[in-house]
């Protein structure tokens, strides 16, 4: 008896509060409305903010393109050094989300330095390995098709490459914020930042030069943003690989950076500023040995754990 | 009944996440526009949604010497609904679009690297209420 009133009661409450609900879930998501330039207008629902300041897609800071490391490393008249790259032909032996997307990293690191170099073959290798990781991680949408094909029809174009990987890697962040995954974005920002150090102090060893000894040391920002970005994950493996980070950040607080304020100039006809400051940046070799053991540590260990 | 509003509160929520998603969705594809093909993009999309003309988003970023970079910053379905500015790490202000009609890209020839904040905010003038701000990174050496 009770259950039957019960049970009556609820039909009748249950459209009830869907109404209620929705009406609020409407007053909530807005209804799409546009303001007079157009916009799309979000309704607001929580109390009015003063003055705040939020991050960006919930994270801190940017991490540089691996890909503009690699163009100064070019620069620098480093020739093509296929030993330095990871091997494309091992995605099936990553067992883990965790190896899977810190290698997506790494290989759209590898993808953009074998496109500058015009390896074509090589090139083709490591974007048949991004699809099949991305399969494997479950994300293939994250990679437009459109722009894989294009890719694919650009494999010989370097300067089209360049641009169409920049293209394709930023889809895949976009979409993996829209999906909540930024436990598989950050990791596979932190591959292509471990790929690109690894070019770099490669290239160090190879052809000693500033430039390239300055950019590694230039990397003291981008490090603690993925810090700060994986602190947010608690697993053990993401944890074990903050703590070696850590170890690296260590070595990175006895660099010096010494910064000089300039007016930059403004030529408002081409949309250009100069930023005309000047900063000088005092690292020791003994510092860049450091940093390329400990950078070949945790790539190592990368790659060895991520094997079943 | 508990179970039932939580379920719908879910729902709710995860229909107002991918509106928000679709309207950032919308506003970057029109900004991608801006990073031209001469330009590299850093492979990040950067976005917040704004709630009021008060509200700031912000990044840290490091701009490398001897590179060109172009920022360009959208909110909306038009160009120059978000105000965006450049300061350093001594928070010397490098560049404001705000002097430059709200250009809705520019870019920046940098002689020697630096830490830069970049921060995006809605132009009250132009939208008094709430939006999406994307702000993308192409590019080039010099």
């Amino acid at each position: 008896m009770n259950i039957k009133k019960n049970l009556t009661n609820r039909k009748f409450i249950t459209p009830v509060i869907f109404g209620l609900l929705s009406a609020i879930a409407l007053t909530s998501c807005g209804g799409g409305k546009k303001d007079e330039n157009g916009k799309d207008e979000i309704v607001e629902t929580a109390d009015t903010v003063k003055t705040s300041v939020l991050n960006i897609g919930g994270q801190l800071f940017s991490v540089p393109s691996p890909i503009q490391t690699a163009l100064l490393i070019q620069k620098s008249g480093i020739t093509y050094d296929k030993a330095v790259l990871s091997a494309s032909n091992k995605v099936n032996t990553l067992s883990t989300d965790f190896a899977r997307s810190l290698n997506l990293g790494i290989y759209g690191a590898d993808l953009g330095y074998v496109s500058l170099y015009n390896q074509t073959q090589d090139a083709l290798g490591y974007l048949a390995a991004v699809k099949q990781l991305a399969d494997k991680l479950g994300i293939s949408a994250a990679f437009d098709a459109s722009t894989m094909e294009r890719i694919q029809k650009n494999v010989t174009n370097k300067d089209s490459m360049m641009v169409l990987v920049g293209i394709a890697y930023r889809g895949s962040d976009n979409y993996l914020k829209n999906n909540q995954r930024t436990d598989l974005s950050s990791l596979i920002l932190t591959g292509g930042w471990l790929e690109s150090m690894h070019f770099s102090v490669s290239a160090y060893k190879t052809k000693p030069n500033d430039d390239i000894k300055w950019r590694i040391a230039e990397q003291k920002l981008a490090l603690n943003s993925l810090i700060s970005i994986l602190s947010g994950n608690q697993t053990k493996e993401v944890s074990d690989l903050v703590a070696q980070m850590k170890d690296l950040s260590k070595i990175y607080e006895g660099i010096t950076f010494t910064y000089k304020y300039e007016a930059p100039t403004d030529d408002s006809l081409k949309k250009v500023t100069y930023i005309n400051s000047r900063t000088e940046v005092t690292v020791t070799d003994e510092q860049i040995v450091k940093i390329s053991e400990k950078v070949k540590e945790i790539r190592d260990k990368i790659l060895n754990s991520s094997q079943s | 009944m508990k179970k039932l509003v939580i379920a719908f509160s879910l729902v709710i929520a995860g229909a107002c996440i991918n509106k928000v998603n679709a309207q950032c969705d919308t506003i970057a594809n029109i900004c991608y526009k801006h990073i031209t093909a001469q330009f590299i993009s850093d492979g990040q999309l950067y976005r917040a949604l704004l709630l009021n003309s008060e509200e700031t988003a912000e990044f840290h970023s490091t701009f490398f010497g001897e590179t060109t970079y172009r920022i360009a910053a959208c909110s909306g379905t038009g160009d120059g609904n978000l105000v965006f500015n450049i300061y350093d790490q001594e928070r010397n202000l490098l560049f404001t679009n705000k002097k430059q009609k709200n250009a809705p890209y520019w870019d920046f020839k940098v002689k020697s690297t630096l830490e830069v904040v970049i921060e995006g905010q809605l132009d009250a003038n132009r939208n008094p209420g709430s939006g999406c701000a994307v702000i993308l990174i192409g590019f080039k050496q010099k």
